[in-house]
């Protein structure tokens, strides 16, 4: 009885502070004179503004009877242009319009710059998750490996990496490697970001095989498995579920860290962030709503591999 | 799997000489022969180098200087792969090494499955059929975390055993069992050795090489000081060494 009241207690000292969090927020913005606008916001999330549909040339207008399709026939008779799929009809039976006129106007939903920004933040964060964690895989192998070139290899591939900052990584990449190798904006800063988390999926990938008993690689040896037969089926497999949540984490922070490549133009929510700032001036709200993008993508991302957890802790 | 070589010696080992990287010298001028269908039990004092000596005979462990062939096969020799020449050799630990990730069926069809690329029809009769010959048919679904000690080292010997070995290594495979666990895992090995299993058994389990063996191997600091049948073993022990290590444990 006296832990449910505690606990009641401390909760709602949590929500007044949470509620006093938020109150100082808006004192903050009270104090600069600012006011929210959120509405800018939407049309640079889902752009909803009616397309308009131009006509090709200088013509002449026929609408069909049931107003289904619009057909304009050019003044010289040559070519004839004709629209099927639109929402508003803006001219009507026997107009002429000239070049440039519009003749109806299509309402769709479109992807709007933040959107869009969303979009290559998931779609570099993807790639580059992917090629982590097969470089992270090789080169965690290559650690523990009895060769010393190997071993030497890849110690020194994590030490250069884990020793200098991300962001001189991506300068690097995008122009000396990305001149060098003519690459284009998105794979150098793809390959930037996977050979970063590469050197930390590798370190990862390692100790979470040697947390794997040896008594597993020598009961599979001596079963005539070869090593690389034991590895697939004994000892990743097992390494994997151990390494789960360290590898989540390193998960969460590539998918932040790609902000960092919008200092080479790619266009990813960061830096439609930025642009969108310029075109609205209503910072505050454009930078909570980048934020949030990002805790979205993060959030699920945790979610999903609390899921997979789950499941494989009631696998044994 | 089986060799073409029809000589009555399983196992040789000639003047085996084993150095661990640190320096220890774990095993000095070691020679013995095992025959077909022949159970040697390996005793001797903590640390006599039993393990590092059956470790050799399956190349866990390399020697540093030495012969050693099995069925026929010089295991050191340049044209010998070891993958196969394991196949031939099961072994069972002390602390079990089942695979956890996997249930009793899944760790005993394994290596048959992936080493030998048998079909999963064919291997799973044999699986079960060895199963119910350890009296754990009832248990193929369960995880390793599921079993008793005694359970688990008995799926060991199982796994061990689908790969139809020629010979078969225990070391010390009750010494981690509680005391009501060793009759079952000692009567496996014991149905074992009468179907004609050739054996080599490290063990503190006095009684099961008096009863089942038919040569005991005594060791002590990395040398084989006895290789003698059970009766005057036990009895009349040749070595004065042998005499006071079982006058402490008996
Ligand atoms: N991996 C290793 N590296 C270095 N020295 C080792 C290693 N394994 C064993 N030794 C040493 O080799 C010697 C023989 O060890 P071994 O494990 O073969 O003895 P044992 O007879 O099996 O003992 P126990 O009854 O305790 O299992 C010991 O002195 C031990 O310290
Ligand atoms: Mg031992």
């Amino acid at each position: 009885m006296v832990k449910t009241s505690n606990n009641l207690l401390w909760y709602s000292i949590l929500f007044a502070i949470l509620l006093g969090l938020g109150y100082s927020i808006i004192l903050a913005s009270q104090s600069i004179q600012y006011t929210w606008r959120w509405e800018r916001i939407v049309p640079y999330l889902i752009n909803t503004e009616p397309k308009p549909i131009l006509s090709p040339y200088d013509g002449t207008v026929t609408v069909s009877a049931n107003a289904d399709a619009i057909m304009v026939s050019s003044d010289d008779g040559e070519s004839a242009f004709e629209v099927k799929v639109f929402s508003q009809l803006e001219v009507e039976d026997g107009d002429q319009v000239f070049e440039g006129d519009v003749i109806a106007s299509l309402s769709e939903w479109r992807l709007g710059p933040i959107a869009n920004g969303l979009l290559m933040t998931l779609k570099i964060s993807i790639v580059s998750l992917f090629f982590a964690v097969v470089i992270g895989l090789f080169v965690g192998l290559a650690r523990i490996s009895s060769n010393p070139i190997l071993k030497h290899l890849s110690m020194l591939y994590v030490e250069l990496v884990r020793g200098t900052p991300l962001l001189v990584q991506i300068f690097i990449f995008y122009f000396f490697i990305g001149t060098v190798l003519e690459l284009d904006r998105f794979t150098a800063g793809a390959a930037a970001l996977s050979v970063f988390a590469a050197a930390y999926v590798a370190e990862i990938i390692r100790s979470g095989i040697q947390s794997v008993p040896v008594g597993q690689m020598e009961a599979a040896r001596s079963l005539g498995m070869t090593y690389v037969q034991a590895m697939v089926y004994i000892i990743l497999p097992q390494a994997f579920k151990r390494t789960l949540p360290p590898m989540a984490g390193q998960f969460i922070t590539l998918i932040k860290d790609s902000s960092l490549v919008s200092v080479i133009s790619i266009t990813d929510l960061t830096k439609a962030g930025r642009e969108v700032v310029s075109g609205t001036f209503a910072p505050f709200e454009v930078w909570f709503t980048v934020a949030l993008l990002y805790l979205l993508l993060t959030g699920s991302l945790s979610w999903l591999v609390n899921k997979l957890e789950k499941r494989m802790a009631s696998s044994d | 799997m089986t060799n073409q070589y029809q000589g009555n010696d399983m196992i040789v080992a000639k003047n085996i000489d084993k150095y661990y990287p640190n320096g220890c010298h774990a095993l000095k001028a070691v020679s013995a022969t095992i025959n077909r269908g022949e159970v040697v039990v390996v005793i001797g004092p903590s640390g006599s180098g039993k393990s590092t000596f059956l470790r050799t005979l399956n190349q866990l462990e390399t020697i540093t200087t030495g012969e050693i062939i099995v069925d026929g096969i010089n295991m050191y020799a340049s044209s010998t792969n070891i993958n196969k020449l394991r196949e031939e050799v099961g072994m069972v630990f002390q602390n079990f090494n089942l695979f956890p990730h996997m249930n009793v069926l899944e760790n005993v069809m394994l290596a048959p499955m992936k080493v030998s690329k048998r079909k999963r029809e064919d291997v799973e009769p044999l699986a079960r059929k060895i199963l119910c010959k350890v009296g754990l048919e009832a248990r193929i679904d369960n995880y390793p975390s599921q079993l008793s000690g005694g359970q688990m080292q008995r799926v060991a010997i199982a796994r061990a055993l689908a790969m139809e070995p020629d010979v078969m290594l225990f070391d010390e495979p009750t010494s981690a069992l509680d005391p009501e666990m060793v009759g079952e895992v000692l009567e496996v090995m014991k149905q074992l050795a009468s179907d004609g299993m050739t054996m080599v058994v490290v063990t503190h389990e006095m009684g099961f090489a008096r009863e089942v063996a038919d040569r005991v191997l005594f060791m002590e600091d990395g040398q084989l000081l006895v290789d003698d049948t059970p009766e005057s073993f036990f009895d009349n022990p040749s070595h004065p060494r042998l005499a006071s290590f079982l006058s402490q444990v008996l």
